[in-house]
């Protein structure tokens, strides 16, 4: 399918982005990567009339050390995430998720940014955001905002950013000494595929990847850690207060079933790291 | 023979390939050209009430809008499968010729537009209303009205085969087997979509057309049309796959060509992928039952063998089940019937291995079961079943290879010393299980004479042609090797031509006996081409040939020399120069032996399978797969094992992934897309090794071709579900595997087990 008829804007800075934004009102959107907002155009899902492109704004492209927790621009594309030496140190993490993303072609293009807005809860990076904890900076007309992680995915698509409001930036605290273990669990049918389910762990924090309409805390698993249980007894917590979909990869119980095996191997991966 | 049969030669047309300066049939340019885009039926069952195109008729662009208000009428035209070398409609029913509505995504109007956006979109403004009748879109839902045809497979073979008697059979069996299996629907998926380009100019049609058989798509068209085929040429250069979705020809083909007429330009029509799973037919839904008989000592007594399957309102079509299956092991007694239940999808199709991939499945899974069951080793229960004859008529093999395949692809693999208990090995979270089974696929001499052209320069290079087509199988490059071969000069003084209906006959590539078929045609005119320049030689009392024993002289590199003295001779340039000759041409001919030749006519294989199964997840993953095949003569192994490994890779694909399901509730495919319909990538591809087996086949044409492809996925699917029995204890009865059932059976792992909750998964 072809897209619906729309402009076409470049913004160089985020200032100019804010403007462009500013100008056009609801009816723009921001594009970074294109690999979510294209697809849905296509579909016609989305039907934006003006795309303010951000592709020039090479200023929001970083991975930086700074006090006490990493920032990065949320244009920093999927690649460059998984080919960061500073993230293999400090946050594996993440760095280990952003290359389980698609395949080579999606991850240099999609951003870190254009994933988390676009919220969808099968995606990688938002349940990874969730487990590390990030603080997610927005930038409006009257301003820059923190937002928690834990507050910003609302549900399919729906994220806590106003219209006019760009993500410019993720801050993720420096994991602590006694939480250094971390996994990431994927699991598809078929290589590259979208994750049917998937567990991101870092310390005794544990997110869900699509066991909702957004990405999720297994609250709890981490009660049950919290309690002194073992990963296996944890484990069997996971499918708790989730609301995974049935479609034709998998029905609600076999996802809840994947969420505790991935769960258990998770925290054991974990605490061996 | 000059020795470049047999090389490992690279495909002539890779580069133009991966530069893109291949032109497909969806990129050719011609001014004035047109888009179409097809509406299809909303619904899988009723009538059309009411066709508003006025808005479409307005949009942007529009040149034209068919529907069955205005739609010329076209003839009946009889479904026959493409390799008999006739017309060959996909089904027999022709869209738009009334108002009702058999399937959903039936062509119901066909928009044509300067553009393809605005084609698209006036497609969506076309206003249509229906009155939908209940539909039968899956085997559950007819199966009370199941009924037995006399014919299947387009009519061209027996629902029914019988061979001796199986009540006695089972009466003298010791052991009995009965395995029950469900197979999901199947669509092709060649990553190019079936397109064609229509150009009329006056009363002559030209078409652009991925296809698999450009005379197919002239006959075809002519036959519907009522027009004379001498005025319809076809050209097809370059085709992005197949897999049988462009064997037959399906009414768009037809459609772009009325479009055109009607709108007076050429007209393009590129099907949108969604489209792609309901224009160009599928495998159909199935079941099949298998009962075998075996006496203690493992010898086949008696193989009952039945399908039911799902076919379309207006053909009795159903791959056939037991050609291969009825073949493979000497059993006194077979029966096999196919039985049909009338549904509301389009009339299904051959698609990879037709018939044989899902029905050698079943045997060979109910093979491995006797083999467990009697406790003999699954290699050795064949052994002692196999035969030297064809079951069903008693003649020889016309060449056979199986007793190899087993031995050295059971080598290949590592087979000896295989621990036959199931759930005997276990790495980690990992169940490990090999699996083996039989391939065979028939060699079919439906087809009429072969004829190709061969064209000598006095310089000594040549053109040879035939109108076959290259879909990505590497015909053009062994033909140009087969030519090179046959005349006696170097690869690079041969250009081989194809895709074009003006030139000499050859039949539709299906059925992999493309290059059986076309190298004998093309070897006949070659070598004739040769014959003739020898002749003259050996009769010219200025040759240094002269007097010479024509059947003793040899040409290499353009150059006729007496075999044994490569000092006595000349080449063909100063023999033709000589004689004032600027070119030198003929035409070969091939006619393959009667249907009712003395010789049993199958390729065989056998094909091995090392899966991984998590314990706790259920999620299979092949870690290697070794297929071992007896193709006859090798033509070029580079090439062959290509073929061979991408069919293995596609019976991986039958095992574990492919499969389309309907949603019964609209009559419509669920999962009608890549994103849905799931293949694997080559990130899934497991090290896959292939043994070629060249066996000498006296019967198959002049260079003892069998052919490669389709028989690379028969038998694949079975190895990989015998491993996943070797490997969890679980018996698969359904393909693709359903990962939730094959969990529900499995030993519960360290980690379900403590978490103390094992689902119902059922
Ligand atoms: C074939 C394919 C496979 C894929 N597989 C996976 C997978 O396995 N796992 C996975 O997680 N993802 C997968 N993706 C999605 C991919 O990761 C996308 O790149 C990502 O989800 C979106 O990033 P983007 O930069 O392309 O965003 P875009 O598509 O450009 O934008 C997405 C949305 O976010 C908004 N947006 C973008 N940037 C900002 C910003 N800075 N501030 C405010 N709003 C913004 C846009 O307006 C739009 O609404 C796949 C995509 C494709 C095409």
């Amino acid at each position: 399918m072809i897209p619906a008829p729309f402009s076409y804007r470049r913004a160089g800075s985020v200032a100019e982005a804010l403007d462009l934004c500013t100008e056009y009102g609801e009816d723009a959107k921001f594009l970074a990567g294109g690999h979510s907002l294209l697809p849905l155009m296509k579909l016609r899902l989305a039907m934006p009339e003006v795309l303010i492109d951000l592709g020039p704004v090479r200023e929001l492209s970083y991975v930086r050390e700074e006090d006490g927790h990493i920032a990065i621009g949320a244009l920093t594309r999927h690649h460059d995430l998984e080919h960061s030496e500073m993230l293999a140190r400090v946050l594996p993490l993440l760095a280990h998720a952003a290359g389980q993303v698609g395949d080579p072609q999606v991850r240099h293009r999609g951003t870190i940014g254009g994933s988390l807005a676009h919220s969808d809860p099968a995606s990688d990076l938002p349940a990874t955001v969730l487990a590390l904890d990030a603080t997610l900076v927005a930038r409006g007309p009257a301003g820059s905002r923190e937002i928690a992680a834990a507050d910003f995915f609302q549900g399919l698509f729906e994220t806590e950013l106003e219209p006019d409001e760009l993500l410019t930036e993720i801050r993720v605290p420096v994991p602590a000494a006694g939480a250094a273990g971390w996994s990431f669990q994927k699991f598809t049918k078929r290589a590259i595929d979208w994750a049917i389910v998937g567990v991101a762990v870092q310390g005794s924090a544990v997110a869900l990847v699509n066991m909702a309409g957004t990405p999720v805390r297994a609250a709890g698993v981490e009660a049950a850690l919290a309690g002194g249980a073992t990963p296996a007894e944890a484990a069997a917590h996971a499918a708790e207060g989730t609301s995974p979909a049935d479609d034709i990869n998998a029905s609600p119980a076999y996802r809840e079933h994947l969420a505790r095996v991935l769960v258990e191997r998770a925290l054991l991966e974990a605490q061996s790291v | 023979m000059s020795g470049v049969i047999g090389q490992a030669v690279s495909r002539i047309d890779g580069p133009a390939k991966v530069t893109g300066s291949a032109h497909y049939s969806g990129e050719i340019a011609l001014p004035g050209l047109a888009y179409a885009e097809i509406v299809g039926a909303r619904v899988a069952s009723g009538r059309i009430t009411s066709i508003d195109t006025a808005q479409a008729e307005d949009a942007e662009g529009v040149a034209g809008i068919l529907t069955h208000l205005n739609m010329p009428k076209v003839n009946n035209v009889p479904l026959l499968p493409s390799l008999i070398g006739g017309p060959a409609p996909g089904e027999t029913f022709f869209p738009m010729q009334d108002d009702v509505v058999h399937y959903a995504g039936q062509p119901v109007a066909i928009v044509v537009a300067d553009g393809l956006e605005q084609a698209q979109h006036a497609a969506t403004l076309v206003q249509i209303s229906y009155a939908e009748t209940p539909s039968i879109t899956t085997i559950d839902q007819g199966r009370a009205d199941a009924y037995e045809p006399e014919k299947i497979f387009g009519g061209l073979m027996p629902a029914q085969t019988r061979r001796g008697n199986v009540e006695d059979g089972f009466a003298a069996a010791d052991l009995l087997i009965d395995a029950p299996f469900r197979f999901a629907a199947n669509h092709h998926n060649p990553i190019e979509a079936l397109t064609t380009t229509a150009v009329w100019d006056g009363d002559q049609l030209t078409l652009y057309d991925s296809c698999q058989g450009i005379k197919a798509v002239q006959l075809t068209v002519a036959a519907l049309l009522g027009l004379s085929p001498s005025k319809i040429r076809v050209l097809t250069r370059y085709v992005g796959g197949a897999f049988g979705a462009k064997a037959m020809v399906w009414p768009h083909v037809t459609l772009t060509a009325l479009a055109a007429q009607y709108v007076r330009r050429p007209v393009r029509l590129a099907l949108p992928r969604g489209q792609m799973f309901t224009s160009c037919g599928h495998r159909e839904e199935q079941e099949q039952h298998i009962e075998l008989g075996a006496t203690s000592d493992g010898k086949l007594t008696a193989i009952r063998h039945h399908k039911i399957s799902i076919t379309s309102p207006f053909d009795d079509w159903a791959e056939p089940a037991f050609g291969v299956a009825s073949q493979l092991y000497a059993c006194p007694g077979f029966e096999g019937v196919h039985r049909l239940v009338r549904g509301n999808t389009m009339t299904p199709t051959f698609t990879r291995g037709p018939g044989e991939a899902v029905g050698v499945f079943t045997l060979e899974c109910a093979m491995d079961e006797l083999a467990s069951e009697l406790g003999i080793d699954p290699i050795e229960l064949r052994l002692r079943n196999i035969t030297d004859v064809d079951p069903n008529t008693g003649h020889p093999w016309s060449s056979y290879g199986l007793r190899e395949c087993f031995e050295r692809g059971a080598r290949r693999f590592g087979w000896a010393g295989r621990n036959p208990q199931p759930r005997s090995e276990r790495h980690g979270n990992w169940l490990i299980g090999t699996g083996m089974a039989t391939a065979g696929y028939p060699i079919a001499f439906f087809m009429h004479t072969q004829r190709a052209r061969a064209h000598l320069y006095a310089d000594g290079t040549a053109i040879v042609q035939t109108a076959t087509q290259e879909f990505g199988t590497g015909t053009s490059t062994v033909m140009t090797q087969v030519a090179a071969d046959g005349l006696g000069i170097g690869l690079r003084d041969v250009r081989f031509e194809f895709g074009d209906t003006d030139l000499p006959n050859a039949g539709s590539p299906v059925g992999s006996n493309g290059a059986m078929m076309v190298s004998a045609a093309v070897h006949n005119a070659a070598t004739a081409v040769r014959d003739q320049l020898i002749t003259l030689a050996v009769s010219d009392s200025q040759s240094p040939l002269h007097g010479a024993d024509p059947a003793g002289v040899v040409v290499a590199g353009g150059r006729m020399t007496l075999a044994g003295d490569a000092n006595t001779g000349e080449t063909y340039s100063s023999l033709m120069q000589r004689h004032i000759m600027s070119d030198a041409e003929a035409i070969g001919s091939w006619d393959p032996p009667p249907l009712d030749t003395p010789h049993g006519l199958l390729t065989f294989g056998a094909q091995f399978a090392r899966v991984a199964v998590d314990a706790d997840l259920g999620i299979i993953r092949v870690r290697h797969m070794v297929g071992a095949f007896a193709p006859g003569r090798v033509l070029n192994p580079k090439t062959a094992r290509s073929q061979l490994m991408g069919g293995m890779l596609w019976g991986m694909s039958q095992a574990l992934l492919e499969g389309t399901h309907m949603d019964t509730r609209h009559g419509r495919w669920a999962n009608a897309s890549l994103g849905d319909y799931l293949v694997p990538v080559n990130a899934d591809a497991p090290d896959v090794d292939v043994e070629l087996i060249e066996v000498e086949d006296h019967v198959t044409g002049p260079l003892g071709v069998k052919g490669v492809g389709e028989i690379g996925q028969v038998g694949a699917a079975a190895a990989i579900a015998n491993a996943v029995y070797h490997a969890t204890g679980y018996r698969v009865r359904e393909l693709p595997i359903a990962v939730e059932h094959l969990l529900a059976h499995l030993p519960s792992g360290p980690a379900s087990a403590a978490a103390g909750a094992q689902p119902d998964l059922t």
